[in-house]
């Protein structure tokens, strides 16, 4: 009898802690209440009087680490007040799956899109998904790092550098040679574009350079580069010591080093591979006026200076980078033709997996 | 061997027998009663997935598969899974019967601490474990270090990547499922039996394989299930031991289609994730295959007395399990624990590196980890329950009316687990965002579509656990109640509830760590207020902020950890007071 008793108490013990989640869910605010019937009765915003109003929810989609998009969202809260922004935050390639499956079913819920690399949104732009708009902010914007018909613009600059371990390494490298070069032979590691679309990107970019190629893919493949999943893995390995020499994103490299891990950027001269982390408005977005204000927003000076301070360099002339980041006017950027790159972006990870493939 | 005491009854005639018992009609409506709701929730996802994968854009078409099938590396796809989830449930059925075993029937000590730590496989993140283990037997880790002292010269004894590593380590991940199903059952066999068995003149060894194991048989094909369609669906260990060495299996493939774009990706995702049901399918009819020769017996209570004294070997048999345990449970803890201590990832593990800023972080500066914790205790709460009466229910109509009916259905239950969770959470928005045509109900974008994700994927936990405690529960039982005039409501209350109440308790178990744990569903279905700890972890991590990660896993894991310790203490001391 005693046991069936402790059975009884451990079934009744979970019920006990289901009711009490359920209270807690109820507890929190609801997330979808629109504010837009307060704001009406008060008069327009005193600067800009003739605009329309701007109000009610936006949906917003994104790929940005979630404190980054938390600041964003905070700081464009405080100018429109009865903007209610609903955060999606999830890998780019998650955010890009729920994007297409609410297309799929013909119901898409995003206003804005914000995520990794423009040939992305030239994929979204092809299958019409993308609302046209060219920003008054994005004039200070270089014309190859954003839509010529507004269907997106570049947000900030992200360069694809070398990261170097520092207790392993001390001379440091000054060019992407060093990778295919007998001092890293089975010492370098890169994301695999297989699971990234920034790390397909940046293949089809070197491999679209004169001076690189994809002989420069065989190169690394002779000399035993490793390829893992995700930015994250590449830096973690590098400065964890496993491998001397990644390939990665810059800013986790800068944050790395300022907390304090062994590891160190290298720009390399030939130049660099660079992603923009565009934004888009969503053709079929139920709210225009909120999601230009946001677009604005993200591409004004305020927007962009906020972009610094989280430690990425921004797109924007004028505008300063974070400590350790190059500015985006010092950047050599690697460049190829964006539609190219989205038209052949299947047959170049195709290539790349049969080259790396086979030890 | 004595067998009138034993009777082999396959699952059809124990239906035949029930049959006059029960009107025609009350029949029909416990199969509407199943059927339904099996189809509305199981069966329409993977219809649409079905869908998608014959939608070309000149209307309905093979189309797809013919494209996928002549590509020689879906092929080879198909046979790393294969292999990989094949030959790591061997490993987990091994592992997880010798380890059940001990605990159940042996004098072995320390019986909690081991029971704790067996759990832990199945908490760690997956990416934890993996990384814990290419520490220890990768090509720079430490055993091939050590071989290399050893011999005097650079030696690679056993490297982790490739299809071998990924084989071990998920078979030492997933064993948890069959240690904990085949532990269920084991109290339950009569020791009588097994000492009829020894007095009649057989070995230790034919008791086991003779009695107890056919009669274990339930838990120990129940669990395998389980162990093969986790080994199917699992990303993380592949990913991270195949990717280097170019190894894809289908969850992987799957994934790069996925994100691969266009609007073929998804047709051609979709036609991957049939064939990976095709391939689970297949498990859960070899699971029934076993099932067929297991033995219905007479029903018994649960005995946790010791039944076999190691003796002289009992030394032995701690070293060996606290070995394992070290290795498997707690070394890859105890690693993702000094990486959260760390002041920043890579530092060497030296006392002017340590901090405990980061788990300040996690707990009182990060936003969103209390919500996270509370939406994640709710989730797993309300997955548990409604699991656990859901699930307790489809058992016991399956094995109580065996019909082809049943057994379908029984596959529609399991292929959700057995599907990678980012494929089962796409099926979920094309289901749930508008489930019939012209009706949303208002479900996507709320925490409630990941709680129906949760029970559509982790029903199966509870049905096989479930199941393992009716099918020891003889039918005499139950018409000995009817015959003394117990309605339907008291003979569940007062008679099967009671004899059930063990497999519900570890499916309930099993179902709620899971859930609580869960990431990749999460990731895709959560929304503004709804995130769950999978969710901050992945968001962590994929910030580059591993210290925060590990940090959170830690605080989770040892959260854990702490309840099972106050459990088995309380325990421990309600029985010491009963007893007096």
């Amino acid at each position: 009898m005693k046991r069936v008793l402790l059975q009884k108490w451990t079934l009744s013990l979970f019920a006990a802690v289901s009711v009490f989640g359920l209270a807690a869910c109820g507890s929190q605010p609801s997330s979808s209440t629109p504010s837009q019937p307060a704001s009406q009765s008060t008069p327009a915003a005193t600067t800009e009087p003739a605009a329309p109003k701007v109000a009610g929810t936006l949906s917003f989609y994104t790929s940005q680490p979630d404190a980054d998009a938390a600041s964003l969202i905070d700081a464009f809260s405080k100018k429109y007040p009865d903007v209610k922004v609903d955060l999606f935050r999830s890998g780019t390639e998650e955010v890009i799956s729920r994007l297409q499956a609410e297309a799929q079913a013909g119901q898409v819920k995003a206003d804005v899109l914000l995520v990794a690399d423009a040939p992305t949104f030239v994929s979204l732009k092809k299958q019409d998904l993308l609302m046209p708009y060219t920003s008054p902010e994005a004039a200070d914007i270089p014309a190859e790092w954003k839509d010529a018909d507004g269907a997106y613009t570049g947000t900030k600059v992200m360069a694809t550098v070398l990261a170097v371990n520092t207790s392993k390494v001390k001379a440091l490298p000054d060019s992407w040679k060093v990778l295919t070069s007998p001092e890293a032979a089975n010492k370098a590691i890169m994301p695999s574009p297989l699971y990234s679309g920034a790390a397909a990107y940046n293949v089809g970019v070197f491999t679209r350079q004169p001076d690189l190629g994809w002989d420069y893919i065989s190169g690394l493949k002779t000399n035993q580069m490793t390829v893992i999943k995700g930015n994250g893995a590449v830096l973690k390995s590098v400065a964890g010591g496993e491998k001397d020499y990644g390939m990665v994103v810059d800013y986790l490299v800068a944050r790395a080093k300022k907390d304090g891990s062994p590891v160190e950027i290298v720009y390399p001269k030939e130049g660099v591979p660079v992603i923009t982390e565009p934004i888009g408005i969503m053709k079929a977005t139920k709210n225009q006026e909120a999601a230009k204000a946001f677009v604005d927003f993200v591409l004004s000076e305020e927007g962009q200076k906020l972009a610094s301070g989280l430690g990425y360099t921004p797109i924007r002339k004028g505008v300063a980078a974070p400590e350790g980041l190059y500015a985006q006017d010092q950047i050599k950027a690697l460049s190829a033709n964006i539609d190219e790159l989205e038209a052949s972006r299947e047959a170049d990870k195709k290539k790349f997996g049969e080259m790396m493939g086979g030890k | 061997m004595a067998s009138n005491w034993q009777t082999v009854v396959s699952e059809r005639q124990m239906g035949e027998r029930r049959k006059f018992a029960a009107s025609l009609s009350m029949d029909k409506a416990a199969t509407w009663f199943v059927l339904v709701p099996v189809a509305f929730f199981f069966v329409y996802p993977l219809w649409k997935l079905i869908v998608l994968s014959i939608q070309t854009e000149a209307g309905l078409g093979l189309h797809y598969f013919q494209e996928v099938l002549v590509n020689a590396r879906t092929w080879d796809a198909v046979g790393h899974t294969v292999l990989a989830a094949g030959i790591s449930t061997v490993i987990s059925v091994v592992v997880g019967v010798a380890l059940a075993w001990l605990c159940a029937y042996t004098d072995i000590r320390w019986k909690g601490a081991i029971h704790a730590f067996a759990l832990l496989p199945l908490l760690i993140p997956s990416y934890v474990m993996t990384l814990a283990w290419t520490q220890l037997a990768g090509p720079q880790g430490v055993l091939n270090r050590a071989a290399s002292w050893v011999m005097g010269s650079p030696v690679e004894l056993w490297n982790v990547y490739g299809l071998d590593g990924i084989i071990v380590v998920m078979g030492l991940t997933h064993y948890p499922l069959v240690y904990m199903l085949t532990l269920s059952v084991l109290y339950r066999i009569p020791k009588e039996l097994e000492w009829a068995a020894h007095s009649a003149g057989a070995s230790a060894r034919a008791v086991f394989a003779k009695v107890t194991l056919p009669l274990a048989l339930p838990g120990i094909a129940g669990g395998g299930l389980l162990a093969f369609i986790s080994g199917l669906d699992n990303f993380g260990i592949p990913a991270f031991l195949g990717i280097p060495e170019n190894i894809s299996v289908l969850s992987t493939l799957i994934y790069e289609e996925v994100i691969g774009f266009g609007p073929s990706a998804f047709a051609r995702a979709a036609v991957l994730s049939v064939l990976l049901g095709v391939i689970a399918l297949a498990g859960t009819g070899m699971q029934w295959v076993l099932l067929r020769k297991s033995r219905v017996d007479q029903t018994s209570a649960e005995d946790k007395s010791i039944r076999r004294s190691l003796g002289k070997h009992r030394l032995t048999a701690e070293v060996l399990v606290g070995g394992f345990l070290l290795v498997t449970s707690l070394l890859p803890l105890l690693s993702m624990a000094a990486t959260a201590f760390v002041k920043a990832y890579g530092l060497p593990f030296v006392p002017e590196n340590l901090t405990w800023k980061h788990f300040a972080f996690v707990m009182f500066d990060h936003a969103g980890t209390k919500g996270a914790i509370g939406n994640s205790l709710m989730l797993a709460s309300m997955t548990g329950v409604l699991c656990v009466v859901a699930g307790t229910l489809f058992a016991y109509w399956r094995i109580h009316k065996p019909s082809a009916l049943g057994k379908a259905m029984e596959g529609a239950v399991a292929l959700p687990y057995a599907l990678p969770g980012m494929v089962l959470g796409l099926a979920m928005i094309l289901t749930w965002i508008e489930p019939i045509p012209g009706w949303q109900p208002g479900i996507y974008g709320t925490v409630w579509l990941i709680m129906i994700a949760y029970v559509t994927r982790f029903l199966i936990l509870q049905v096989k656990s479930s199941t393992v405690s009716i099918m020891q529960v003889g039918k005499e039982v139950e018409e000995a109640a009817r015959i003394n005039g117990g309605r339907f409501w008291t003979r569940w209350r007062r008679i099967l509830l009671p004899l059930y109440a063990p497999g519900m308790a570890t499916g309930l178990f099993l179902v709620f760590l899971t859930a609580f744990t869960e990431l990749t569903i999460s990731s895709l279905l959560w929304s503004s207020g709804s995130e769950t700890i999978g969710v901050v972890i992945f968001s962590f991590e994929q910030a580059g902020s591993t210290t925060y990660s590990t940090a959170l896993s830690t605080l989770i894991v040892g959260a854990i950890l702490l309840v099972l310790a106050a459990g088995s203490l309380w325990k421990r001391y309600w029985q010491r007071r009963i007893e007096q």
